[in-house]
C-alpha cells in the first residue's frame, strides 16, 4: 500500500487555509489510532459503558471492516472518530488520534465542524434516507460547500460530478434530482459522494449496503472498492454482515459487547478464527457454498447495555468453551503476528 | 396445496403531468406450494415477489389467472367467500420491531386471535391459555419468561418468534416469510430459518420464503423449490440446490454472482455474471425482458420471447433462448479451522 501511504501524506491542498493541519502526524502505518477508549451512557441504572477499553488502528490506505451485532457498540465507536457521541453518551477515557489532525476528542466548536466532512467523511446508516426531500441533490451539495466555507464552488461541483461519474451515474441528472427520484442504490452512492467531495482522506461507512438488494449491494461494494483505491483513502466499513466485510476489507475487527474480541488480516481471521464468537458467527452464517448440516446458530442473544456481564469475559454466557477462569477476569489481548484476540481458551490452545 | 396459475397483476399508472405508464407487477406466474413444502421466491426489489405473497394473503387482487386452494378455485368465489381461504395463509413481516403492538404484552398479543379462534373451535378460556403456551413452546420460547413482557423487552430474534407464534394461532396451511430474517441479528438468523424448517413438521405448514438473498433459501429444508422471478415472470425454477449449482439463466447467475465471497474460506467461482446496467422499469423489450441488461444477449433475444423450457431431462425450467451453465457460485476452500 505504498501508493496509499504517499497520497495520504501529501494531502490535496485545502481550499481554506484556516484548516488545522498543525496536529501531530502519526508514526507508523496507522491513519487513525484509537487507544483505550471507553464511552459510557448515562442511564437510570447508572453510567453504563457501550465501549470498554477499545484500541484499534486503521491502517493507512487500507479498508478496515468492523463487524458486530446490534448493540455491540460499532456505530458508537465510529461516531467517536468524529467526536460525535450523542448525549447521554460521553467519552470517559481514551484517545482518538487522526493523522494530520491530532486528538479529535480535544477539538471543539468550529475546529471540530471543519474536521468533520473535510478530513473525515461519514456515510450514515440508511444514508439513502438521509437526503433532504425538499431540495435537489445539487442544492444540498452547495449547502455542504457553504457550511465548510469552500471558496471555489465551481471546483467543488466539478469534483462532485467526477465522483458521481466514477460511480457509474449520470451526474447531471443526479444533481438535478430530488431524493425520491433516485433509487436506493443511487441515494447510497450520493451519500458516498457527499462524504468524499470535500477531499476527506478518512471515510467511515456505517452499514452502507443494509436494506439494499443483492445486485445493488454488489455494485455499491464494487464502487467502494474502486473509489477507495483511486483516491487512496483510509476506509472503515461497519456492518453486521460478516460476508460484506469478508468480501471487501483488508483487515477485520470483530466487536462484541463494546469490546474488540478479534482483529486481524481478513483472510487469516476468516480462515482460522481464534475467538469462539468469530467462529460462532461464521458457522451461523447462511452461506451459498458448504455443508448446510454444519451450520449452527449461536445460543443466547447479544447483550444490551444493561445485560453486558460486569466481570469476566463478556462472551462467557454464550460461549461453548467457557471455563472458570473466564468468569474471574476479562481475557487480555493475545497477539500473534498481526492477529489479535481476547480469549483465555484460545490463548491456552496457542501455547 | 396451493396452485398459482398464470396470475397477472398490473398496477395502474399514477396520474401526474406525464401520466406514468402502468406497471406490470406479475405477467403470468405459475407457482405450486405443496403441503408441508418449502418454496422460495427470489429476485431483486421490484420484481413482483412481494406482490405475489400479498395476493395469497388476500391483501392484493389479481387481474388474470387463478389461485387454486386444495382444488377450490378462488376466481369462482365471491370476494367475501374467499376470506376463509386467505385465513389459511399467514404473513410474517420483515420487521419484527413494528409488527407487534408496543403497548400490549406478548400474552395479550397472543390471547386476542386465540380467543376468536376458541369460538370457531368451540373451546374455552383454558384452551386459550394452554394453546398459547403450546405455541410459544413450538417457536422455542419460554412462556413464563415471554408472556408478561412487552415487545421492546425482547431481542429481534425473540420478537420474530412471537410474530411466528401469532401467525400459527389460526392454524394456517402456509406461512409466508417475506424477508423474515433480514432484520434479525446475524447470530440469530439461522435459528429463525431452522424454526421455519422445523415448523413444516411440527405444525404441518408449508413455507413460502420470499428473499433477495439466495443463500438463506438453502436453509429452510429438504425438498425446497426455488423460483427466480424477474420483472413479474418466473425465469428459472427447479429444486433449490439444483438451481443454485446448475443455474442456466443469466439473471439467476447474476444473482448468485452478487453474493459476497468470504475470502479465506471461499473462492469466487470461475465465472462472474454482472448485469450490464441497473433495472429500468420503463424499458419494455419486445423480446426477452432481461435482454437490455444481459451480458450474453444476441440479436434474436431482442425479438424472440423465451418460454419456460425444460432443461434436458431434468426438472429444471428456464426462460432463456441461450441457456448455458456457468460456474458462478463460490466454492469452499479446504475446510476452515472452526
Amino acid at each position: 500500500m505504498a501508493a496509499g501511504a504517499k497520497a495520504a501524506q501529501s494531502q490535496p491542498a485545502q481550499s481554506q487555509p484556516a484548516q488545522s493541519r498543525t496536529g501531530e502526524h502519526l508514526e507508523g502505518s496507522a491513519a487513525v489510532r484509537v487507544r483505550d477508549l471507553t464511552v459510557a451512557f448515562r442511564t437510570p441504572e447508572g453510567l453504563l459503558p457501550a465501549i470498554s477499553g477499545v484500541s484499534i488502528d486503521l491502517a493507512r490506505g487500507q479498508i478496515t471492516g468492523l463487524v458486530g451485532e446490534s448493540g455491540s457498540g460499532k456505530s458508537t465507536l465510529a461516531l467517536t472518530l468524529l467526536n460525535a457521541v450523542p448525549d447521554p453518551g460521553q467519552v470517559t477515557s481514551g484517545s482518538v488520534t487522526v493523522d494530520g489532525i491530532g486528538d479529535v476528542l480535544a477539538l471543539q466548536g468550529k475546529n471540530l465542524r471543519r474536521v468533520r466532512g473535510a478530513s473525515i467523511g461519514y456515510v450514515f446508516q440508511a444514508s439513502q434516507n438521509s437526503l433532504n426531500p425538499l431540495k435537489p441533490v445539487g442544492k444540498q451539495l452547495l449547502d455542504l460547500a457553504r457550511s465548510h466555507g469552500v471558496g471555489d464552488l465551481r471546483g467543488l461541483v466539478r469534483e462532485a460530478r467526477s465522483l458521481l461519474d466514477d460511480m457509474g451515474m449520470n451526474a447531471e441528472r443526479v444533481l438535478a434530482s430530488y431524493q425520491h427520484e433516485l433509487s436506493g442504490g443511487m441515494r447510497q452512492r450520493v451519500g458516498i459522494a457527499f462524504a468524499l467531495v470535500l477531499n476527506a482522506h478518512v471515510v467511515i461507512l456505517d452499514e452502507p449496503t443494509t436494506a439494499l438488494d443483492m445486485l445493488t449491494q454488489s455494485s455499491v461494494l464494487e464502487i467502494i472498492k474502486k473509489v477507495h483505491a483511486r483516491r487512496h483513502l483510509t476506509t472503515l466499513i461497519i456492518s453486521h454482515d460478516l460476508a460484506v466485510i469478508g468480501d471487501l476489507a483488508d483487515r477485520v475487527a470483530v466487536m462484541y459487547a463494546g469490546r474488540i474480541v478479534e482483529d486481524g488480516p481478513t483472510q487469516q481471521v476468516l480462515a482460522s478464527p481464534r475467538h469462539p464468537y468469530t467462529r460462532g458467527l461464521l458457522t451461523a452464517m447462511p452461506r451459498i457454498a458448504g455443508d448446510i448440516g454444519e451450520a449452527r446458530s449461536l445460543p443466547g442473544r447479544p447483550p444490551d447495555l444493561s445485560s453486558i456481564p460486569r466481570a469476566g469475559c463478556v462472551f462467557r454466557p454464550r460461549c461453548p468453551l467457557a471455563t472458570e477462569a473466564c468468569a474471574a477476569a476479562e481475557p487480555p489481548v493475545t497477539v500473534t503476528g498481526e492477529h489479535l484476540f481476547a480469549c483465555f481458551v484460545a490463548a491456552k490452545d496457542l501455547s | 396445496m396451493i396452485e398459482i396459475r398464470d396470475v397477472t397483476r398490473t398496477f395502474a399508472g399514477r396520474g401526474g403531468l406525464l401520466g406514468r405508464a402502468s406497471v406490470q407487477a406479475l405477467r403470468g406466474v405459475d407457482v405450486t406450494i405443496p403441503d408441508r413444502g418449502a418454496v422460495s421466491l427470489i429476485g431483486e426489489s421490484g420484481c413482483g415477489k412481494t406482490t405475489l405473497g400479498r395476493i395469497l394473503c388476500g391483501f392484493e387482487q389479481f387481474d388474470g389467472g387463478d389461485v387454486v386452494v386444495d382444488g377450490q378455485s378462488l376466481r369462482e368465489l365471491k370476494p367475501r367467500d374467499r376470506v376463509p381461504y386467505f385465513r389459511r395463509v399467514q404473513l410474517i413481516h420483515q420487521d419484527p420491531y413494528s409488527a407487534l403492538n408496543p403497548t400490549r404484552t406478548i400474552g395479550q398479543i397472543l390471547a386476542d386471535p386465540l380467543t376468536l379462534r376458541a369460538r370457531h373451535v368451540d373451546a374455552d378460556g383454558d384452551w386459550v391459555h394452554r394453546r398459547r403456551a403450546e405455541l410459544l413452546g413450538l417457536v422455542g420460547l419460554d412462556p413464563e419468561y415471554v408472556l408478561p413482557r412487552y415487545p421492546h423487552m425482547l431481542s429481534g430474534g425473540m420478537r420474530q418468534r412471537v410474530v411466528i407464534a401469532r401467525a400459527l394461532t389460526v392454524d394456517p396451511q402456509v406461512l409466508i416469510a417475506d424477508e423474515a430474517v433480514s432484520m434479525i441479528d446475524v447470530s440469530l438468523r439461522l435459528g429463525i430459518l431452522q424454526l421455519l424448517r422445523d415448523l413444516r413438521d411440527t405444525a404441518g405448514v408449508s413455507v413460502l420464503f420470499i428473499t433477495h438473498d439466495v443463500a438463506t433459501a438453502r436453509y429452510i429444508g429438504d425438498g425446497g423449490e426455488l423460483y427466480v422471478i424477474y420483472r413479474g415472470m418466473v425465469v428459472e425454477h427447479g429444486s433449490t440446490e439444483t438451481v443454485i449449482q446448475q443455474a442456466a439463466h443469466p439473471y439467476t447467475q447474476s444473482l448468485l454472482s452478487a453474493i459476497p465471497v468470504l475470502r479465506g474460506i471461499e473462492e469466487p467461482g470461475p465465472h462472474r455474471v454482472v448485469p450490464t446496467g441497473p433495472l429500468d422499469e420503463r424499458v419494455e423489450s419486445p423480446g426477452c425482458l432481461f435482454e437490455p441488461r444481459c451480458p450474453f444477449a444476441t440479436v434474436d433475444c431482442r425479438t424472440g420471447v423465451p418460454a419456460l423450457t425444460r432443461r434436458g431431462d431434468t426438472r429444471q425450467l428456464h426462460a432463456c433462448l441461450h441457456p448455458e451453465h456457468r460456474s458462478v457460485v463460490a466454492v469452499p476452500v479446504a475446510g476452515p479451522a472452526a
